[in-house]
């Protein structure tokens, strides 16, 4: 058992998201324990995680091992909903490039690490217009509402998602983080958004910080 | 008579071989035969339609056969001029010809602080009359020189802009696109009578949104050229090398071009080198690489093939103050832009990315633009320059040249004398206040500031104007 994780994790690591998707159904049609995958999984995205800042790795490492990683998370998931096992899920982010604005790489960047670190990401693509933002965190079970920005021209569409999301009651509900090439601290506080980060790995730790406060 | 820029008098660096341009030529005509590029905007689907491309209209995405491809290129005039309100001011792009643009940024730089923050009107009409003034400076980018300026809303920066730069210098200028703004752009040009340069930008890969399509056929349809950017970051939304990069680059703006030629057959078209590496530890693009300056010189080289003029960047640097860093950044990109024959260098006043620019930087690039134009003006050789004569009768030791005639015809023409750099001895430096670069910088601009004003535009123009800003308001409901 411990040798097909040993298998899974180097999968992660040599960014081979096939060889991830088979050895875990392989696994997991031979008994193992889902739980025991994904924490492996974690671990070694962890791992990834530490050596990127730590400068040895790089982002085309930190996406390719965050998409090799999905290659295996639907099936354990699925398999831990089927046993009815619990893994704390940290919570839940919809995502998207703001109304007016059609840069995608950034945004989806983050939603890859997001994800690779366990959140459910729901991405909502480029150029969302305000109330589909905000018809989405209505619908429910969103626990952070992400926008990214290249163009300052986009800001009063930005004011509008946290406007529309005040008049409907929702503002409480989720917090709302920043983030893209024009964007700083100080337009995030101006527009009363909960958070601004400046890269990709510090979109994650954000998220992380704010919920758990 | 119009403003001639530089005139490259030596041949132009190459650094593929022939059969490699061929090469990225022929990966070009493949990638839009069978990859095709999407189109999110119907009327340019059914334009494409009509002119015999293939068209999938559920997935948006247009394919190109070859031959249609190279004669639809074949149009494009290798040279086009771009008249002026003040006919001094008009210029000729294409050629062996470099004309130098600015490098707009989204707010003006603090000189102490070096923190960005939003310009005021007052500072835009400044950076604008400096833009005016200086002697190697040619084609003003309209959504130029700040887009976040204070008391003007977002949605009318580029309208703004192109009202002020009409108003505030009479140099040649292009102007940007979004949520029909170029509309008012295109209306202004009219109203004073002169070119104005349009953007269809392509968002890499291979995609062009609906504002860049209506762009395109807007301005083609004006009977103004069209200059195609494509934004591709190499390793993020274009390819990681350089070949690879050029060809999906090409790609995507031949295309645009295609849509160009197709509304107006021999629409003056430029295609514009904006491309950057992406910094593999943040995700953002690295301005001011070495990388870019090699991609320019392959893009040059493929694009003199097409007889397309051509502009390129090198306005931006990773630097966040006016620095050595943001010096060498932005110098060598230009020169190998000007070595590697580019016809419009965008580089005046940028600092950090596209966030910042000062008019003092404009004023320093204002010296480079001398030195890379007349590095690449070369060396005149001639029965005079040659100076047998002359060495005949100077001799050896006693004789010298600082008496001649010879030296006093020839000493200004063969080099560039810099007017904000430092080119004082020890002792003079010493006792003149010890200035470098910068503070000589900070003199020029306010020495321009107080004698210099761009011929005004006449009353009713400016009249004009106004009512095409006033209008531009009521449509975005802004004030």
């Amino acid at each position: 058992m411990g040798n097909v994780i040993e298998e899974i994790k180097n999968a992660v690591m040599s960014f081979d998201r096939n060889a991830v998707r088979r050895l875990t159904e392989k696994s997991l049609s031979e008994g193992a324990d889902p739980v025991e995958i994904f924490d492996a999984l974690k671990e070694v995205i962890g791992r990834v995680g530490d050596d990127f800042s730590k400068g040895i790795l790089f982002l085309p490492h930190l996406v390719g091992a965050a998409e090799a990683m999905e290659g295996g998370m639907p099936l354990i998931m699925q398999e831990i909903k089927k046993r009815g096992s619990l893994v704390a899920s940290p919570g839940t982010v919809l995502i998207g490039t703001v109304f007016g604005d059609i840069h995608s790489i950034g945004k989806t960047m983050v939603a890859t690490l997001l994800a690779a670190d366990g959140f459910t990401v729901k991405d909502l693509g480029i150029n969302v217009p305000a109330d589909r933002f905000v018809d989405a965190v209505k619908e429910g079970a969103v626990d952070v509402l992400a926008m990214s920005a290249l163009l300052t021209t986009t800001a009063p569409e930005q004011l509008k998602v946290i406007a529309s999301l005040k008049k409907r009651n929702l503002r409480a509900k989720v917090k709302v983080i920043v983030g893209g090439g024009a964007i700083s601290q100080e337009f995030a506080d101006e527009i009363g958004a909960d958070g601004y980060g400046s890269t990709a790995p510090g979109a994650v730790v954000l998220v992380r910080r704010l919920l758990s406060t | 008579m119009s403003l001639r820029g530089f005139t490259r008098n030596i041949p132009p660096m190459e650094i593929l071989t022939e059969e490699q341009v061929e090469a990225i030529h022929r990966a070009t005509l493949d990638v839009m035969e069978n990859t095709g590029i999407r189109f999110e905007n119907e009327r340019a689907l059914a334009i494409f339609k009509d002119h015999g491309c293939i068209v999938d209209f559920n997935e948006r995405r247009v394919r190109f056969p070859s031959a249609l491809v190279e004669e639809l290129l074949g149009r494009c005039p290798s040279s086009f001029s771009m008249r002026s309100r003040n006919p001094e001011h008009s210029v000729r792009i294409g050629g062996n010809t470099l004309y130098f643009s600015d490098m707009p940024g989204r707010g003006i730089l603090d000189l102490h602080t070096w923190q960005i923050r939003k310009a005021t009107r007052a500072e835009v009409r400044e950076a604008l009359t400096v833009l005016d003034a200086l002697e190697h400076f040619h084609i003003i980018c309209s959504y130029t020189p700040y887009f976040d300026v204070e008391g003007i809303a977002p949605a009318m920066a580029i309208p703004e802009c192109c009202a002020a730069s009409l108003r505030y210098s009479t140099k040649v200028m292009w102007t940007g696109y979004q949520n029909d703004c170029e509309l008012f752009s295109i209306e202004m040009a009219k109203v004073t009578g002169q070119d104005m340069m349009g953007l269809g930008l392509p968002s890499a890969p291979l995609t062009y949104y609906s504002d860049a399509c209506e762009s395109t056929i807007r301005f083609a349809e004006a009977g103004f050229p069209i200059n195609f950017a494509s934004g591709c970051m190499m390793g993020g939304t274009s390819p990681m090398t350089i070949a690879g990069t050029l060809v999906s680059f090409d790609a995507e703006v031949i295309a645009g071009i295609c849509l160009a030629q197709m509304v107006r057959p021999g629409a003056k078209v430029v295609v514009e080198d904006t491309v950057l590496p992406m910094n593999m530890r943040t995700g953002s693009p690295v301005f001011g690489s070495i990388t870019a300056a090699l991609h320019i010189a392959a893009f040059a080289q493929v694009w003199r093939r097409y007889r397309v003029p051509t502009f390129a960047d090198s306005g931006w640097t990773n630097a966040k103050k006016i620095d050595y860093q943001d010096g060498y950044e932005k110098s060598m990109t230009t020169l190998v832009i000007a070595l590697s024959g580019v016809n419009v260098a965008n580089f005046y006043g940028g600092v950090y990315g596209e966030l910042a620019f000062h008019p003092v930087q404009a004023v320093l690039d204002d010296d480079v633009a001398g030195m890379v134009g007349k590095f690449i003006e070369g060396a005149s050789v001639n029965e005079d320059t040659l100076a047998e004569k002359v060495i005949e009768e100077v001799g050896p030791i006693p004789g010298h040249y600082l008496n001649t005639g010879h030296t006093r015809r020839y000493f200004d023409k063969e080099g560039y004398r810099p007017k904000s750099s430092d080119q004082l001895t020890y002792q003079e430096w010493e006792t003149s206040g010890k200035k470098d670069a910068l503070t000589l910088a900070e003199e020029r601009v306010n020495e321009i500031l107080d004698s210099h004003e761009a011929q005004p535009l006449p009353e009713d123009q400016d009249r004009e104007i106004e009512k095409i800003l006033e209008k531009a308001r009521k449509h975005y409901g802004v004030k």
